[in-house]
């Protein structure tokens, strides 16, 4: 059963749903209005799936958005989202939605001028979410990981002065387990005001998919494990994994008969 | 006398506008590529090394038809710090006329005009 909101955590008006069945639950409600919210994976395993699924969420309640590509072009996104019978051309022609190919340096440096380009397209269509994709071609800005960190927090500042929710994805190079990330040395977790880690999962010589918020500034937030799959329409987050453990390794076990019947039966 | 014939009887079977547009702005074929580009990713902002990277070609070769598009009003060019930006013009007169010129070059007979002209252009240059 997933946690009630009866904390101290912010009003649901705060809070921006991200129309993925099981997340808002998770998340009592959602991602809360004006953070960035960091979705590290393995390449293929939902990441952008996740953030297209937040942006339509958004177009189709009021919340027009925006998704600033750094390496795919626009049509694999109208693409992809077409493949979940989502019409993103559409949104884009009734300015629900807007398609940015960029660079993070540019991108950076414009939202940083007054009057640029990108913001004067957040207000064209009154913006208020935008997906990221990905954060993984800030590293190449700087080999100092200090620089780094300090270019992507100026960065993810900028995106709050513009009032947007933002989803940043960025890659993992773990496809399993949870060995320790030898792609960089960035750490962009502790500056996203939440952190959501996907995971693939080996249980009985099958793929299995888990996510996990690790983080969620301002926020309580279920800290369980859970299994998420993607089928015709998109993402959907399911129970946890009942009777494993060590998920996070990526090749879980099952729990000691005793400890089931103590903890999980009773 | 027979070239002079031949140019005339190409440009009078041409929509006036497409071929004024054709004359401005294609004056390359990397230029035509360029706008097939931008048609397609109408909020692309970014440099010539990277919008050559999206175009699958040299930056120094992309940089000359980069110039010369934003010289002639097709993009805008903006300084920011030491990057030079490059990003269609936010007219909608010229992205209704850039969209007029992919669609129509989606017929062959079109694309053999507006090849010749290209050619034409590109020896006079």
């Amino acid at each position: 059963m997933l946690p009630t909101t009866q904390d101290n955590t912010a009003p649901l008006a705060q809070r921006l749903s991200t129309g993925i069945p099981g997340l808002d639950e998770m998340l009592h409600g959602g991602f809360l209005t004006q953070t960035a919210n960091l979705i590290e994976g393995a390449p293929g395993c939902g990441k952008t799936t996740l953030g297209m699924q937040f942006i339509r969420q958004g177009a189709l309640h009021g919340e027009p958005g925006i998704i600033l590509t750094f390496e795919q072009f626009p049509e694999q996104y109208y693409r992809d989202a077409a493949s979940f019978g989502w019409d993103f051309r559409t949104l884009e022609e009734q300015g629900l939605l807007q398609v940015i190919m960029s660079s993070p340096e540019v991108s950076k440096a414009d939202l940083e001028r007054f009057n640029g380009r990108i913001e004067g397209l957040i207000a064209r269509i009154g913006a208020k979410r935008i997906l990221i994709d990905s954060l993984t071609h800030f590293e190449r800005m700087s080999q100092d990981p200090a620089e780094l960190r300090s270019l992507v927090y100026s960065f993810l500042n900028a995106l709050k002065r513009e009032g947007l929710t933002a989803v940043l994805t960025r890659e993992s190079s773990i496809l399993l387990g949870d060995g320790i990330d030898q792609g960089s040395d960035a750490d962009f977790s502790f500056l996203a005001d939440s952190y959501i880690m996907l995971r693939y999962v080996e249980i009985e010589s099958a793929i299995h998919r888990a996510i996990i918020a690790l983080k969620m500034r301002g926020s309580a937030h279920d800290t369980h494990i859970r299994q998420f799959e993607i089928n015709s329409e998109g993402l959907y987050v399911r129970g946890p994994f009942v009777g494993r453990e060590g998920i996070m390794s990526g090749t879980p076990q099952q729990m000691a008969r005793s400890f089931i019947k103590a903890f999980i039966k009773h | 006398m027979r070239i002079e014939n031949l140019t005339s009887r190409v440009y009078s079977d041409m929509d006036p506008a497409l071929l004024s547009f054709v004359k401005k702005y294609v004056t390359s074929f990397i230029k035509w590529d360029l706008l097939h580009f931008f048609h397609r990713n109408p909020h692309t902002i970014d440099t010539v090394e990277n919008i050559s990277r999206y175009t699958g070609r040299a930056p120094e070769t992309v940089q000359r038809e980069l110039v010369e598009l934003a010289q002639s009003g097709l993009l805008e060019e903006t300084h920011m710090g030491k990057m030079t930006i490059y990003a269609l013009a936010s007219s909608p007169k010229i992205q209704a006329q850039l969209a007029q010129f992919v669609t129509a070059s989606l017929d062959k007979q079109f694309r053999i005009r507006a090849t010749y002209h290209v050619i034409r252009d590109m020896r006079e240059s």
